[in-house]
């Protein structure tokens, strides 16, 4: 009898190995694991090849990683905090988490992306998904990003560790301290890690100052994890991240301190039916400045009968904390099936004010004029998340997921719906939603390294508290006002995507065309009835629904190793965006390549670099869009490591844009100039 | 010690419930002073009744809402709750043989009181200064013992910052004088505010009637940041020279009003205006 039964639970237990097997192939998720070890020979290739094969740019920030990142593109405001978009899609159209985790900006311009509060040093991995079907962790549209957090190492040989690097960059004399730790006893270990980075404005190719582009950052994360058997264990993450004095040189203002700070409980349960229950809370602070810039802007259409030197600031505090939890179940209920069962709630509580100060040389200074720009408003949102995957034969996967979230709005202050009454809205304090998302996927294996991949889905988002409430935010880009619609309709999107992925071990190819068809597109169309609130406005526009919107993208990636050694990795991405049929979508970058030649034998590395864009003419220049040249940016990178009794050295030293390119990239704001020639040293000690 | 203190508990609890109950019986009475300070008080002599004027703050120029309150002269605790009573403010400028007098325009209270008080107005045209001084007569015919008689009394005026008062000659063939007072916002905020004036003409020195036949068009700007705001409704004529309308703050901060005024759709003063700061 208990033999049977053994044997019964070994029969499973092999199935659901084979399951996880072919769900690792099965996952369209592109994870980025930055410091996972084990490589197979023919596994196909995935952003961790990318990452490793960008070893060299270890001091550099997030950004850095995510612009080589299949299908990402990074809009640009300042050499800092940079914002992703995915295949067309960026803000409230993608869900950035932090392991599964909801954190949310503070700022109304979208100046602190939750990326800028993550620095690679606290990185794990990196999951990228794509359209639709990125509703594991919320209904949303445009593709998801999750980051998971560095943990300790609960083996007994990589449990003590400790490492200190210094990094420097000439062009913005950035210097950079790096360290990380980690130890434990018995049952328990613990790591901690940090960055502090200090730079100061860079020069464009063109030997000019880029004025307002310095920041100051220091990120510390520490977990701590207890594992009282095999089966079970727990981990506690805090997260503190500060940045000051951070320039925007494309906007008006600057930031002087953006603050996170992040509190997760986890517990997890590996057995047959795996279990993960997480429990956070966040919290950024954002407090843009005013006070190193010029305000004499307003002069061009002084009132009449005032001086000549006005003195204008502005206070502009954002808030933004998060309070939630979730549940996720992982259930092979047969042998062909896998179930995952995910139940999460967040409770999101926002407001962003905006304090006006202005004074005319000899005469006192006026009353400040206070708004909320983004009125107190606490969201709930309470989601269920289905997933399916049944394995027909050995070579045909089949998925499918659904998702529904409800969300409640709940605007609280009274100050929010008297701005609204102005445009003669009467606000109710609550609104109620219940979207919805559902994909299905199937995968069929061509031959043993050939794998083709088909996604259809649908799925709506909810509109963003900006895009709800937001009263009156300056938009650099285009220059106008932006007004928030209470009653804007959700976005709604119909995507389809194919992946090719060939996996061979001289030759790696995934090639990914993806389109999404979508309706009640939200964007800001010009109301010339409202006037602008500033002299520098042009005009007023408010967030709407264009019925029809598409965006269609192509994305490839290609690691060819021809001999031992020596290896050559190209990325490639493409993105084609319309609305109304025929008009070119705002912000969309033209194709981008980057291709890299790498030299490696043993710790000896050597890598070059092209990084190349074509130009883009397909614009919207209604939305204030100009076309942007063609460029081409090559960097050297080299290094070496080796070991000095117990202490690991790694040395490393490259140039980056080595021909001195004067260039800005298409989605980079205010078109500043990119840095020009840098010197890169990088020092990591370790033992 | 303790049966004290005890027994001081029984009294208090036992009364406590006492008046519990009661107030939950109980409509609690309008209170038509409540946010009111008494400005001024006196006799009105032959009239039997004590006079006195309550308002938001001190007179000021422009339009004063203000209340008045008869008490019954043998026995002040009696209110009056049925009387007439008629305004007679009166301004003497100059002295002696130069001196000129002129009232100002007014709004008198209704007959039956309204929860026991008399509200009425004044629209003051100019500020007390020192060429200039105010006198208040309250002339009250007592319906309760039919008499008349008249209290006086001397006030100030204060100017205040920014003003709600504007007077000026119309450009039309008469050349009207006339008086726009701002009534409201008292408390502007952010958002949607009622906005209401009141338009009265100088008839002559004494005769200040109230204007219905006038289209006010306001237009809201905030000077320093060079905006408007949206939305705004235009007032319209209600009853006794008020005119209604809707008037929005995108945020506070110092706002200018700006009055166009029309007769028979064509202008009679356009450059007026009201700044409201909150």
């Amino acid at each position: 009898m208990y033999k049977k039964i053994f044997f019964l639970l070994l029969i499973i237990f092999s199935q659901l190995c084979n399951a996880q097997e072919s769900t690792k192939k099965n996952l369209s998720a592109d994870t980025v694991k930055l410091k996972e070890l084990t490589v197979t020979v023919n596994i196909p290739l995935t952003n961790k090849n990318v990452v490793d094969f960008y070893r060299t740019n270890q001091f550099s920030t997030l950004d850095n990683i995510n612009a080589r990142l299949d299908g990402m593109s990074l809009i640009k405001r300042g050499a800092y905090a940079l914002e992703p978009q995915m295949n067309g899609f960026s803000g409230g159209q993608l869900n950035v988490t932090i392991d599964g985790m909801k954190m949310f900006g503070a700022c109304t311009d979208k100046m602190d992306p939750i990326t800028s509060y993550i620095e690679p040093s606290n990185l794990k991995a990196i999951k990228l998904k794509s359209g639709t079907n990125c509703s594991e962790n919320g209904c949303n549209i445009g593709g998801s990003v999750d980051m998971t957090l560095q943990e300790p190492n609960v083996a007994d040989e990589q449990r003590h560790f400790s490492s200190v690097a210094f990094g420097y960059e000439s062009i913005s004399k950035s210097r950079n301290v790096l360290f990380s730790v980690g130890t434990g006893i018995g049952k328990w270990a613990w790591m901690a890690d940090g960055v502090y980075r200090k730079t100061e404005n860079y020069t464009a190719g063109n030997g000019q100052i880029v004025p307002f582009s310095q920041f100051e950052k220091t990120n510390l994360h520490t977990a701590l994890k207890y594992n009282p058997d095999k089966v079970n264990s727990f981990k506690a993450d805090v997260l503190y991240d500060i940045a000051r004095n951070v320039g925007y040189p494309a906007l008006p203002m600057d930031v002087s301190t953006a603050k996170a700070s992040l509190f997760a409980l986890e517990y997890s349960r590996k057995a047959i039916v795996q279990l993960k229950a997480k429990l956070y809370y966040n919290r950024v602070i954002h407090i843009m400045d005013d006070s190193q810039r010029d305000s004499l802007y307003l002069l061009k259409a002084k009132p009449v009968g005032k001086s000549d030197s006005v003195y204008m600031r502005m206070d502009m505090p954002g808030r933004s904390s998060t309070l939630g939890a979730y549940v996720q179940l992982i259930i092979p209920w047969n042998e062909r099936n896998r179930l995952t069962l995910k139940a999460d709630n967040y409770t999101n509580n926002s407001i962003a004010e905006m304090t006006m100060h202005m004074r005319y040389a000899g005469f006192a200074p006026e009353p400040a004029m206070y708004m909320q720009t983004w009125p107190a408003m606490l969201r709930n949102v309470s989601g269920v998340y289905v997933e399916n995957s049944t394995y027909l034969s050995p070579k045909l996967s089949v998925t499918a997921n659904a998702r529904v979230d409800y969300t409640i709005d709940h605007l609280q202050s009274q100050y929010g719906q008297d701005q609204f009454s102005v445009f003669n809205y009467s606000l109710g304090k609550v609104q109620r939603k219940l979207i919805k998302s559902f994909n299905l996927q199937a995968q069929y294996q061509i031959a043993n390294d050939m794998t083709i991949t088909a996604t259809a889905g649908h799925s709506e988002r909810m509109p963003t508290i900006g895009e709800r409430l937001g009263f009156y935010l300056f938009n650099a880009y285009d220059g106008y006002d932006y007004i928030g619609n209470p009653y804007i309709k959700t976005e709604k999107s119909n995507f389809l995507k194919f992946a090719f992925q060939l996996s061979k071990s001289v030759i790696k190819l995934n090639v990914s065309p993806s389109v999404s068809f979508l309706s009640d597109y939200i964007m800001g169309l010009t109301d010339a009835d409202i006037a602008p609130m500033n002299f520098y406005a042009k005009g007023i526009r408010v967030y709407s629904n264009v019925p029809k919107a598409k965006l269609l993208s192509m994305d490839m990636q290609l690691l060819y190793t021809p001999l031992p050694h020596y290896s050559v990795f190209w990325l490639s991405k493409f993105t084609y965006g319309e609305i109304n049929g025929g008009e070119a979508m705002p912000l969309i970058p033209p194709l981008k390549n980057v291709v890299a030649f790498q030299y490696q034998n043993n710790e000896f590395q050597l890598q070059a670099e092209c990084e190349s864009a074509l130009s883009q003419h397909r614009i919207n220049s209604s939305y204030g869009e100009q076309t942007t040249p063609a460029y081409s940016v090559f960097n050297v990178k080299s290094s070496y490591g080796f070991l000095l009794s117990k202490v690991a050295l790694h040395f490393s030293a490259g140039v980056t844009n080595l021909f001195n390119k004067v260039y800005y990239e298409h989605l980079d704001w205010g078109r500043i100039y990119r840095p020009g020639r840098s010197l890169e040293l990088y020092l990591k000690v370790s033992y | 010690m303790r049966s004290i203190l005890f027994k001081c508990l029984v009294v208090i609890a036992i009364s406590t419930t006492l008046f519990s109950c009661k107030n939950d019986d109980e409509i609690i009475p309008v209170n038509p002073l409540e946010g009111l300070v008494k400005l001024k008080e006196g006799y009105a002599s032959g009239a039997s009744a004590k006079v006195e004027i309550w308002g938001r703050k001190n007179f000021f120029a422009g339009y004063n809402n203000l209340v008045v309150v008869l008490l019954d002269s043998t026995n002040t605790k009696d209110t009056l709750k049925n009387a007439h009573i008629h305004f007679a403010p009166l301004m003497t400028m100059g002295m002696g043989t130069m001196a000129m007098q002129h009232a100002c325009p007014i709004e008198n209270p209704d007959e039956a009181a309204i929860n026991g008080v008399f509200p009425g107005a004044l629209a003051f045209v100019m500020p007390t200064s020192t060429d200039g001084s105010w006198k208040l007569g309250v002339a009250v015919h007592n319906h309760k013992n039919d008499k008349e008689g008249q209290a006086n009394f001397d006030i100030t005026v204060d100017n205040p910052t920014p003003s709600v008062l504007s007077v000026f000659t119309a450009s039309t063939a008469d050349a009207t004088k006339l008086v726009l007072s701002l009534v409201q916002p008292l408390t502007p905020k952010v958002g949607m505010n009622d906005i209401e004036f009141t338009l009265h003409r100088k008839a002559s020195m004494m005769e200040w009637p109230a204007e219905t036949g006038y289209t006010i068009e306001i237009t809201p700007e905030m000077p320093s940041m060079g905006h408007g705001s949206p939305n705004n409704v235009n007032p319209v004529h209600i009853a006794n020279g008020h005119y209604k309308g809707k008037v929005n703050f995108t945020m506070t901060g110092e706002w200018k009003v700006n009055i166009v005024l029309k007769k028979d759709g064509v202008p009679v003063k356009s450059d007026a205006f009201f700044n409201i700061i909150f």
